[in-house]
């Protein structure tokens, strides 16, 4: 119960300041990334008519979020961001599912990870938003019914990023609370396995479908 | 022995973070509760649809679960930060 609030942390001085890294969730997001890596090369070194189990898997995921997001941004702009949705997905899937494991931690149990991913998708879906409709365009949506909204507008712009990267986090995080404490009040007998596969394999899943959906659609509603 | 300010602090925050969980988590009850009976009676009306109507009643559950969410995050800040 002990471990429960505490962080690796190292820190840094740099000229005056402190540079502070969470060294747990580096190693996980780095283990995360170098899976998917292997799993990558490993479906698709050995391309064939008959697929083997890694390609029907890759396939599997590839042609159902390239569906996605044609279905959400259109064929030209889905076609030229699936790449995008494919590996925020596949990412926040594997984080979520890596806390399965013994002795790892989801990397988006941390705030940094999901907030960073957020901001990601807020940075992407604006730029697109200015490209697309251009700067006039972009900038008429704010002052929408009348100019008084503007600053409700610019406020549930950022409450976007806010809500979709709290959402994760909280969930993750309550999630391996949750885990943590019925563990010890159980000492660890029956019920941690089904509270994993629950709070790991489900509730990770659908978060991280929920994620990817949240900034397809927030990169939808700025384009059109 | 007398209650010194730094008690009271932690024990009001702990108070806090349970009244926050506690009336945060009913909001979501009910939504998601709601948003399940009538994605039932859907699938009663339209059994070949089904697939569809639970990933998307799944996905609607999981965003209207963010209220909840931002509770559970305001009482784990309130029990570790404070």
């Amino acid at each position: 119960m002990e471990e429960l609030g505490r962080i690796h942390q190292l820190i840094i001085p740099f000229f005056g300041h402190n540079l502070t890294f969470n060294l747990e969730v580096i190693i996980m997001t780095w283990i995360v990334i170098s899976i998917l890596l292997l799993f990558g090369f490993l479906a698709s070194s050995k391309k064939s008519i008959i697929p083997g189990p890694l390609q029907v898997v890759g396939e599997l995921l590839v042609a159902q979020l390239f569906a996605l997001s044609k279905d959400a941004l259109g064929e030209d702009l889905g076609k030229k961001y699936a790449p995008l949705i494919c590996a925020l997905f596949m990412f926040l899937v594997l984080s979520n599912w890596i806390g399965i494991v013994p002795h790892m931690h989801e990397p988006t149990k941390d705030l940094n990870t999901p907030l960073s991913l957020g901001l990601l998708g807020f940075f992407i879906s604006h730029y697109l938003g200015i490209k697309t409709k251009g700067m006039k365009a972009y900038l008429k949506a704010y002052i929408d019914p009348f100019f008084f909204m503007m600053p409700l507008n610019v406020i549930g712009e950022l409450a976007k990023v806010v809500s979709i990267s709290f959402r994760l986090f909280g969930n993750i995080m309550g999630g391996s609370i949750i885990i943590l404490v019925i563990s010890y009040l159980v000492y660890s007998l029956i019920l941690p396995p089904f509270l994993n596969a629950f709070f790991g394999v489900f509730v990770g899943a659908i978060q991280a479908f929920v994620f990817t959906m949240l900034t397809l659609v927030y990169i939808a509603v700025q384009v059109k | 022995m007398e209650i010194m300010g730094a008690d009271l602090v932690k024990a009001c925050a702990c108070l806090g973070a349970g009244i926050s969980m506690g009336l945060g988590a009913i909001g979501p009850g009910v939504g998601e509760g709601f948003a399940a009976g009538k994605a039932c009676e859907a699938i009663g009306r339209n059994p070949q649809e089904a697939g569809l109507l639970t990933r998307t009643m799944l996905v609607g559950q999981a965003v209207s679960e963010s209220t909840g969410i931002y509770s559970l995050v305001i009482s784990l800040l309130l029990l570790f930060v404070v």
